[in-house]
């Protein structure tokens, strides 16, 4: 065994409180260690050469490397031996003697200490690596975005333009998410579905994507590169391969009066319907919750009127299950219920406290009204309204504790455009603090307050009827004074909250979700696309609350991210694996019962025992499954099983050696 | 156990060996000495005279299932130890239930081959009647469950240095001979850990520190599988009362991710430590 | 083979002897030995993070690098409990944020029943302990580290938890006391 240690000085990162020089010299009456040096800064271009010719001159075998953390440069020093050495980049150990020695510890003399025994420790582990090889793991080169909203929209879209089939999976009747519900976006005023719906038809008339509507995950099996993924795609009644969507059925439907989704209860539609005219798949569906034929066996007059004769009573759900190379969530968002939440605002017994969505919807030139601005109850116009921040969002006691981000400008939006269409109007907004960091978002929120809404600083404690209006009571903060406002209708900024059925979704996945419910990003900075499940992405509000900007920048990463997956065609698989020894395995299931990913199994093998032929059950690793994590090789009494790379051999060394 | 017992034992065994219901009977025989049983393995309808079943038949016999596995059925005396052994051996893939025949039996303890005492395996029993069986013979015995924690109490109550200075003579008197692993039904893996060539696993020397590594480990490999059947005490050549860390862990189990009596119990669910629950208590936070 | 009482109980003296004067050579006090286990993506980080904000923590620790806690075996911990660390410490992931899935609630019941089974044959509480620490909680680590180096350092050396000739001698008694009616001949 020739052992080689390199001890860098990290410029007076680690110089200065270790004594890099003493734990080089430390280092060579190790056993087995024959060469041991210094390098200024290890990791630069010329101590990478340094260590490699150090390696080629004096046949090094094995390499300790005592530097920064693993995490930090493991893969860089990997990459250098494997390209300018001809030795396996696995036969390398990294002591951590900066981020967990030299940063930490002031005394010199019990740094200079510890960096040795890190090292000693690093050495004995090496002493027991064993070559490892990566293995070419082919990849499917076809994706599945999950949520049909503008993050998975652009996804799905930027994906396709590369080349690779994607299918988007939706699970309502159209796709277009909230975005396609919004009046106009901030900071600029444009047409909220101008932009969104064109979006919506190309990635329709896009070859290269499959658009599922009204379908959701069944299951996900397998690893990146090649999930197996069923999907359920719920029934619809009407054979969208017929169907025109000329629209008669929903003229003609005698069951008209469900609330609309689309508009957040201020209209109704039919049973069936398309949610709005641009919607995409641009044909209806049947509510068969609402559909008399289907409850009743009673109508038919969709049937009766249809041109092409597209209606199918008999229709079933259908369960599909396809391959993908990778797994883009966007799954969105919905609005916290707030109704249920905050009794002192009425808990939605008055009609003219609304839902910010709510507002979208009435001051939309195609929403319920038209676009004039006509509260819930009268119809008439609101000549004083209140704007209500932060409902849910920062109110650890009764909503989520985190901010929901966007509130701020959308609130301000609101408010600059219902003094734009009602000019002799008043509107308050009741705030806790004020954010609008953005591009251009800050000179937004000061035209509003030049518009002339009144900004008030505190939350509104009680809303209650008064004659035909509301009262808002709150209390000032700025002057310390109570305010009671009178007002004909209130607009509530709720928070976003994840979508329903995000928990579900996840554990198919095997994502991991944060305290608050959205799925957590790989790393918060550095990895902000990825999950730790490799080859499964994260795009738009699903990972964390974010405006619309944002959220299409995200999914042009993952885009990037998927894309760059295919181009590669394969992945490198990680040899860190668990690796079992048949000879010793008695066949108990311990190790698969504690496996997460399933990539146990027992096989029944044959084997030579003794110099007889028997056949009994082992264990068997799927290695394109294995993550490495080790529990098997715990729950294996016997010791059959082992993890390569983090052996029990090299753990125990390790031990030993800070024992001595 | 009644004084007819071993011939209605050696009358199923001629009747299932001669159907050809089961391929072997595994029971006990007399050995040299007065009062002195060991396990039997009868394969002809013309030996099943040599079955002796009484109070005297201290070693459990499950275990002797695993040197005839793919041979056929196997038949067997089931008391109430032999049966959850059996029932340990399933869950642990050993055996699969239809390859072991139980002819079931109630016990009411044994005696100590060297004065006639109860055994304190038995004294502690908590099934004396078998968990499983494919037909009973005799009546089924009435089950005192008696308290097994005295040992632990009394230990937990100590002092830490009493307890170390306890474990410590405790395990130098350890011999390493492994007598208590090989008689242990919930320890059937093929190879033992203690046999590995791996560095650090057990030292090959003699001494305290390799003789607690031992001890510690062998209980704690077993400790979420134990059916308590005390057979490692019984076996132990120092007499040592190994049973105190069985009996530790099962009820430590039982306290923390409870309810739990121990493994080899048909309706026991997965063994504990191969088992989680997201709302488990937590200590360590 | 036979082992006296008094040979263990010399053994035992040595060695606690042998602990008073560290290798540090005369003079220089005995410092704890503390071995950490910890998870890559977790405790490692957490401790790399309060790296980063170059906190200050006592240098007794040595941390020893793992996939996850779940990967962490009770005899690496008997075996270096044994072979001359003054403590232990496994440190994993909050349960929940396991990075992969589930291994920590594995390793939590693991270590709740052995460390149970270790205290209840006589390692003094506190020298083998568990904590989560996530990969955010540079301050916890560090925290943690501080109590666990006062706790062992308040202890003192391993070798000291020997038992004394009188707690042996009165071990004996206990000892036949508890045996059962065994094969003991």
């Amino acid at each position: 065994m020739r052992i080689g240690v390199f001890v860098c000085h990290c410029g007076s990162n680690i110089a200065g409180t270790v004594d890099v020089e003493r734990v080089a010299r430390e280092a060579l009456k190790l056993p087995g260690v024959v060469f041991s040096d210094t390098n200024k800064y290890t990791c630069s271009a010329p101590g990478q050469e340094s260590v490699c010719s150090a390696i080629k001159e004096n046949a090094l075998d094995r390499v300790v490397i005592a530097s920064c953390s693993p995490r930090m440069h493991e893969a860089t020093f990997r990459k250098m031996i494997a390209e300018k050495t001809d030795l396996n980049p696995y036969m390398l150990e990294i002591a951590n003697i900066r981020e967990q020695c030299s940063w930490v510890h002031k005394d010199r003399e019990q740094g200079t200490r510890k960096a040795c025994d890190l090292v000693a420790m690093a050495v004995a582990k090496v002493s027991c690596d064993r070559e490892l090889f990566t293995t070419n793991l082919p990849v499917e080169r076809r994706a599945l975005v999950i949520g049909g909203g503008i993050a998975g929209i652009q996804a799905a879209l930027d994906i396709a333009d590369a080349g690779f089939p994607v299918t988007l999976v939706e699970r309502e009747s159209s796709i277009g998410g909230k975005m396609v519900m919004l009046d106009k976006t901030f900071p600029t005023m444009d047409c909220s579905a101008c932009i969104c719906t064109p979006k919506m038809s190309e990635a329709a008339e896009n070859p290269n994507i499959e658009i599922k509507s009204l379908t959701e995950v069944e299951s996900v099996s397998g690893y990146i590169g090649s999930f197996d993924v069923t999907l359920r795609e719920k029934a619809k009644y009407v054979d969208y391969d017929v169907c025109t969507g000329c629209g008669l059925c929903e003229t003609k439907c005698p069951t008209k009066k469900i609330p609309s989704e689309f508009n957040q209860g201020l209209s109704t539609r039919t049973a069936i319907y398309k949610p709005f005219p641009q919607a995409v798949p641009s044909k209806p569906t049947i509510d068969a919750e609402h559909c008399k034929k289907l409850q009743s066996g009673k109508c038919g007059v969709c049937e009766k009127v249809c041109p092409t004769g597209a209606i199918r009573y008999d229709d079933v759900d259908r369960v599909t299950t396809q391959r993908y190379g990778a797994i883009v969530v966007a799954s969105g968002y919905e609005l916290i219920d707030w109704t249920g939440l905050y009794g002192e605002y009425g808990a939605g017994r008055y009609p003219d406290v609304i839902t910010g969505l709510q507002f979208e919807r009435i001051v939309n030139a195609s929403g319920p009204t038209e676009g004039h601005i006509l509260r819930p109850s009268d119809r008439t116009e609101p000549k004083t309204t209140v704007i209500v921040k932060c409902v849910g969002s920062r109110d650890p006691n009764k909503g989520v504790s985190y901010c929901s981000r966007a509130c701020c400008m959308y609130a301000a939006k609101h408010a600059h455009q219902y003094l734009d269409k009602v000019p002799d109007g008043t509107c308050y907004v009741f705030y806790m603090d004020v954010r609008c960091a953005g591009k251009g978002y800050d000179e937004f929120y000061m035209r509003t307050l030049q518009d002339g809404a009144i900004y008030v600083r505190g939350r509104v404690s009680k809303i209650y009827p008064e004659g035909d209006g509301l009262v808002c009571m709150g209390e000032d903060t700025l002057s310390g004074e109570i305010v009671r406002v009178k007002a004909d209708m209130v607009v509530l900024e709720t928070a976003m909250v994840p979508s329903r059925g995000s928990d579900v979704l996840a554990s198919k996945l095997n994502v991991q979700r944060g305290p608050e419910g959205f799925f957590t990003e790989a790393h918060p900075k550095l990895r902000p696309v990825e999950t730790n499940t490799a080859g499964v992405y994260l795009a738009g509000v699903a990972q964390g609350p974010k405006d619309i900007p944002d959220t299409v920048a995200q999914a042009g990463a993952v885009a990037s991210k998927v894309i760059g997956l295919f181009a590669r065609g394969q992945i490198e698989s990680n040899p860190m694996l668990s690796k079992v020894d048949v000879s010793r395995c008695s066949g108990c299931r311990a190790c698969v019962d504690v496996c997460p990913y399933g990539a146990l199994g027992l096989v029944q093998a044959n084997l030579r025992e003794n110099s007889r032929k028997v056949t009994r059950t082992v264990c068997q690793v799927n290695e394109g499954l294995c993550q490495g994590c080790g529990a098997c090789s715990v729950a294996c009494r016997s010791g059959a099983l082992d993890l390569l790379g983090f052996s029990d051999e090299g753990i125990m060394q390790e031990v030993e050696m800070l024992c001595q | 156990m009644t004084a007819n017992l071993t011939q209605q034992i050696r009358d199923r065994a001629r009747d299932l060996l001669q159907s050809g219901t089961v391929s072997c009977f595994i029971a006990w025989e007399p050995a040299r000495f007065e009062h002195w049983r060991t396990p039997v393995t009868i394969e002809s309808p013309d030996e099943v005279d040599r079955i002796v079943v009484d109070e005297w038949c201290d070693q459990l016999i499950a275990k002797y299932a695993l040197q005839r596995r793919g041979d056929g059925r196997i038949g067997m005396v089931a008391r109430g130890c032999e049966s959850r052994a059996v029932e340990r051996l399933v869950a642990d893939r050993q055996v699969s239930r239809q390859d072991v025949y139980l002819v079931g039996v109630g016990c009411t303890g044994m005696l100590d081959r060297d004065g006639g005492a109860p055994l304190k395996k038995c004294e502690e029993c908590q099934r004396r009647n078998p968990v499983t069986y494919d037909e009973m013979v005799g009546e089924t015995v009435e089950e005192p469950r008696p308290y097994r924690f005295g040992e632990v109490d009394r230990i937990e109550s100590m002092e830490p240095e009493q307890r170390r200075a306890f474990f410590d003579r405790m395990f130098s008197q350890c011999a390493m001979c492994f007598a208590c692993r090989n008689v242990c039904p919930a320890c059937n893996c093929r190879s033992c850990f203690a046999d590995a060539e791996r560095v650090g696993w057990l030292e090959k020397d003699f001494g305290l520190d390799a003789s607690r590594y031992w001890g510690l480990m062998r209980a704690f490999h077993t400790g979420d599988r134990c059916i308590e059947c005390g057979e490692c005490e019984r076996a132990c050549p120092m007499g040592l009362p190994l049973m105190t860390l069985m009996h530790k862990q099962v009820r430590d189990i039982d306290r923390l991710f409870g309810p739990y009596e121990g493994g080899g119990l048909s309706d026991a669910g997965p063994d504990p430590l191969r088992s989680y629950r997201t709302d488990d208590v937590e200590e360590f936070m | 083979m036979s082992v006296t009482s008094d040979a263990v109980a010399a053994e035992a003296r040595s060695r606690a002897e042998g602990a008073a004067s560290p290798e540090g050579g005369a003079g220089s006090p005995w410092q704890p030995k503390i071995l950490a286990f910890c998870c890559n993506w977790c405790t490692y980080a957490g401790a790399d993070l309060a790296g980063l904000n170059r906190m200050n923590y006592p240098a007794d620790i040595r941390l020893l690098r793992v996939p996850c806690s779940g990967r962490v075996n009770p005899q690496h911990v008997l075996r270096a409990l044994q072979d001359g660390c003054d403590g232990v410490l496994v440190c994993g992931c909050h349960p929940g944020d396991c990075h992969y899935v589930s291994g920590n609630y594995y390793a939590k019941r693991r270590m709740m029943v052995f460390k149970r089974l270790l205290e209840y044959s006589g390692l003094r509480p506190g020298r083998f302990q568990v904590r989560w620490i996530s990969g955010s909680e540079a301050g916890k680590f560090r925290d943690t580290v501080v109590s666990v180096t006062e706790q062992i350092s308040q202890m003192g050396p391993m070798a000291s938890d020997a038992p004394s000739l009188e707690a042996l001698a009165g071990a004996d008694a206990l000892l036949e006391a508890a045996r059962g009616a065994g094969d003991a001949r």
